[in-house]
């Protein structure tokens, strides 16, 4: 038997009632009274249905589709004695043995030019490393779009990440696809806005002060199938040239977000219908297409431990990147 | 196709993108250090890492899957086969994980799969899923026969399996298990249309009178000739065959009158007091008559009055005689014991036992036929009990005489091929047949004796006796007693074992001492066909078929038929046909065919009308 500390188990309990304080309000909300608010606040929800098999034909006709994901592993302790290895691919769905594999690396040893070491730590750490992986990311796509030259390019993750972390090349890659009249939307499996939040408070609706993510607003609310496309100028994604909708895309509860460019806007229907086609209905609610994608791209930590005793001399291994802890036996 | 994963010695895992593979195939895995080593298939599996098996998680739906082929990426393109393999022979060292593995030609796998000429062997069937390496297979092993699949005949596709019926001078005996309906008595035809092919001395003892070799099984093409029509010939016990009193043994008269009616301790008792070797029928018939005549009259003195007043000299001698038995043996031979014997020889005499001998059996075996024998179970136990002795010991008089440089009368050696096997030497107790049986399997072997032993019940089957059979062919068998029997005594492997309830009608493992593994086999379509394969149900289908026909031929032109006027229509067809109906029972039938449709009833006020 583990022998639990009294303490801990108290800590526990008050996360529990913290959080019920917290959301009470809102779990208690009535379903009908808060569709009707957001059909007049957010946006009209509609219900879709799959596309058919001619319909989505079409999309293979002109070009298929670009899947695109990253990955990264880290190998080693704290700062800064690890390494982040991190691999991007564009998969295209009609010519699926041409992945294009784009990889990158990062250790706070070898900080490059424009990286500042004297920036504050961990903060300045986290941003490389979220630039770094969404930049192999955005230029796997950029390449994959002119090779293939596809009707849509699937980003696994919101839009407006890469606008905020690697904005450069996403401008580039923006300006790519609108020249080529490519569709590219992002989708996102666990969204982190607070939309609908920010207005209930706005509305009164919500008598306490708290900041509450759609995540958790929107569980259970939309239907199979059912969608939200909000409104222009109720996000501030809009002012960043970004439309965005929310939708139910499988009979799981949870709700995904799909990112596109507003020029592209009229698109937004289309694909999120396409998605709902290519969602397994008892799924998580991503599209099989991408997860594909993601389990390419993924490699597994034994793999780069493998590589990396491989490639690496051994002195420089265990010099940097084998922690202490990693010895313990016990 | 690759080597994948970690290997052993004895096992290893091939992986291919494209091919699917099939259990019992036969691979050569090309191994940079050691070379060619052949494998077999033992398990196959295909496996797609973008459809697993999750109950909880994301299932694929098919909707999807046409989706993302629409979209152009067809997902079943990423299915990949895996087979395991184990090595027919143990390698020196584990296989290199990444050997390339193929397919092997024919010549690389003639010595493992074909051991003997095709007219020399028993062409028993064909080895499963080897028509890969069928292709470029000697002209004598192609076209040796048909398989009968799902209602159809077949041409060959796959290397014949050959059984080299002279590896049984080595490894002698055969079994064949397998549950009703998996194709075992099929599998017996085809042996012993073989051996009827091969002209070999067989004698069949058939309790079913299924073993008839002159049909042509509707699916063969009626042209061909029959050519086991003249090679075996149908014997009855009681009819064409019977036993020579004055050869029995006093065992053996128990043994049959055993077998005519269950013998109590001291009726066998009687036996072994009044039967005197070489006795023929009527001596010991008269002899247990006399005593019983002797013993009606109820004593002693009441016979010899009997002497004194006899009429002849010959009724006093009679009488005499029956005295002097009556002295001998009225205390040690109770009468009821004594009738009951006189009761079980009449009633095998009817049967016509001991009016025939054993004579024509031999003859057929000189020439070389299969010599089949019919009766009914209890009947053969005890006339092969008797028969088997007799042949079996004139074979091993002439072999033994052969060794000893003395002459003797030839005898050929012969197999003894037995359906139900376990009535003939059952487990665990004693069965007239079976010390017999017991022998041949330890010693015939030496004579030229062979045993093929039909069963479906392999652990109802004699220990000694099974473990003496060489060659086991291993049909469908449902039962886990049964499955765990075949597994103690043959080398079939676990994964083998668990297929057994489930293989087809006709496929079969044929378990060979000889080759020291276990071939997956299916038997070929027989030439000829058992005389009760009619379904009873089409039978009494097409019976019935025929009465209505024939009576609605006898009444078609009385009709119509008034129903105060059956009385004369009875008699009109008794004067025509000499069929009579009772009155009942001529409108019973006619109301049946107003049933059925073939003639109509109509009602008036007076009777019925049928027309």
């Amino acid at each position: 038997m583990y022998n639990v500390d009294k303490g801990l188990k108290k800590t526990i309990i008050q996360l529990n009632r913290i959080l019920s304080t917290k959301y009470g309000d809102v779990l208690s909300l009535d379903k009908k009274t808060f569709r009707d608010f957001i059909h007049e606040n957010v946006g009209t929800i509609t219900k879709i249905q799959r596309l058919n098999r001619e319909n989505i034909s079409l999309c293979a006709q002109k070009g298929g589709i670009l899947g695109v994901d990253g990955s990264n592993n880290r190998m080693g302790g704290a700062y800064p004695h690890f390494v982040e290895i991190y691999q991007g691919l564009a998969l295209s769905s009609i010519e699926g043995n041409r992945p294009i594999f784009k990889t990158d690396f990062y250790t706070p040893l070898y900080p490059e030019e424009g990286d500042n070491p004297l920036e504050d730590l961990s903060e300045g750490e986290e941003s490389i490393r979220k630039r770094k992986l969404s930049t192999i990311e955005v230029e796997a796509a950029l390449e994959g779009i002119k090779q293939f030259n596809p009707y849509a390019v699937f980003m696994d993750g919101s839009l407006i990440r890469y606008n905020i972390e690697c904005s450069d090349i996403w401008m580039e890659l923006r300006e790519e696809c609108e020249k080529r009249n490519i569709v590219i939307i992002g989708i996102i499996e666990d969204i982190k806005t607070s939309i609908i939040g920010k207005l209930l408070s706005e509305h009164g609706l919500l008598e306490r002060e708290g900041h509450f993510y759609d995540r958790e607003l929107l569980y259970g609310l939309l239907e199979y199938g059912e969608m939200i496309l909000i409104d222009e100028g109720v996000t501030k994604k809009s002012d960043e040239g970004f439309s965005t909708l929310f939708m139910r895309s499988s009979q799981s509860p949870a709700v995904i977000g799909i990112d596109i460019l507003d020029s592209q806007r009229e698109y937004l229907e289309y694909m999120a219908r396409l998605i709902l086609s290519l969602t397994p209905e008892d799924g998580r609610g991503i599209p099989l297409w991408l997860d594909i994608v993601d389990r390419e791209v993924r490699i597994p930590n034994q793999m780069i431990k493998g590589l990396l005793e491989s490639y690496l001399d051994r002195e420089i291994l265990e010099l940097f990147f084998v922690p202490e802890r990693d010895k313990r036996t016990l | 196709m690759k080597v994948v994963g970690i290997t052993t010695q004895q096992e290893v895992y091939v992986g291919s993108k494209d091919k699917n593979f099939r259990i019992n195939e036969f691979l050569i895995i090309e191994d940079p250090h050691q070379g060619d080593l052949m494998g077999e298939v033992v398990e196959a599996k295909t496996y797609n890492k973008y459809i697993p098996l999750s109950i909880h998680g994301d299932l694929a739906d098919s909707s999807v899957i046409e989706s993302l082929k629409a979209i152009g990426y067809n997902i079943e393109e990423d299915t990949i086969y895996i087979a395991k393999i184990t090595l027919l022979n143990e390698a020196l060292y584990p296989i290199e994980t990444g050997s390339d593995v193929r397919p092997p030609a024919f010549h690389e796998v003639k010595d493992l799969m074909v051991q003997s000429d095709a007219d020399e062997g028993l062409v028993l069937g064909v080895i499963k899923n080897t028509d890969q390496m069928a292709g470029d297979m000697d002209e004598q092993y192609k076209n040796l026969l048909y398989t009968f699949e799902e209602g159809k005949l077949l041409d060959q596709k796959d290397i014949p399996y050959i059984f080299n019926i002279r590896d049984m001078h080595q490894y002698p005996h055969i079994g064949v298990f397998g549950g009703s309906g998996s194709g075992k008595s099929f599998g017996l035809r085809v042996i012993l249309e073989e051996l009827m092919k091969l002209n070999i001395p067989t004698i069949v003892l058939d309790p079913h009178f299924e073993m008839d070799f002159s049909e042509t099984e509707s699916y063969m093409d009626k042209g061909k000739i029959n050519m086991y029509k003249d090679r075996f010939k149908c014997m009855q016990v009681g009819f064409h065959i019977g036993v020579r009193f004055e050869d029995l043994s006093t065992q053996d008269i128990k043994n049959l009158l055993d077998a005519s009616g269950k013998l109590t301790d001291s009726m066998s008792n009687v036996v072994d007091i009044l039967f005197k070797r070489k006795d023929s029928y009527n001596s010991f018939l008269n002899r247990l008559n006399m005593l019983v005549e002797a013993q009606e009259e109820g004593s002693l003195d009441r016979i010899n009055a009997r002497i004194a007043g006899a009429a002849s000299d010959l009724e006093r001698e009679g009488w005499q005689k029956r005295k002097e038995i009556y002295l001998n043996y009225d205390n040690i031979c109770p009468y009821s014991s004594v009738r009951g014997i006189i009761w079980r020889l009449h009633r095998l005499n009817n049967e016509g036992i001991f009016s025939k001998d054993i004579r024509p059996i031999e003859e057929g075996l000189h020439m070389g036929k299969l010599i089949v024998i019919q009766g009914s179970t209890r009947i053969l136990q005890v006339f092969s009990t008797y028969l088997l002795n007799n042949l079996y010991g004139k074979r091993r008089g002439y072999k033994d005489a052969q060794y000893k440089h003395t002459a003797a009368e030839y005898f050929p050696p012969f197999i003894i091929v037995m359906d139900e096997a376990h009535n003939f030497a059952p487990k665990g107790y004693d069965s007239p047949s079976k010390s017999i049986l017991k022998e041949i399997s330890q010693e015939g072997r030496k004579y030229g004796s062979f045993l093929i032993l039909a069963t479906q019940r392999p652990t109802l089957l004699d220990e000694t006796i099974t473990a003496q059979l060489n060659t086991k062919f291993i049909f469908r068998t449902v039962r886990a007693s049964d499955i765990q029997t075949i597994k103690e005594e043959t080398d079939i492997t676990e994964e083998e074992s668990r297929r057994l309830p489930y293989l087809r009608t006709g496929d079969v493992f044929i378990s060979q001492a000889s080759i020291g593994r276990t071939i997956f086999s299916r038997i070929r379509a027989a030439i000829t066909t058992s005389p009760h394969t009619e379904n009873p149900f089409d039978e009494l289908k097409s019976r019935v078929e025929e009465d209505e026909g024939k009576f609605l031929e006898l009444i078609e032109d009385k009709l119509p038929i008034n129903g105060d006027d059956l009385i004369n229509v009875i008699k009109e067809i008794e004067e025509d046909t000499g069929i009579t109906y009772s009155f009942e029972f001529f409108k019973e039938k006619l109301d049946y065919l107003v049933d059925k449709g073939y003639i109509q009833k109509e009602k008036t006020p007076f009777f019925d009308v049928y027309k």
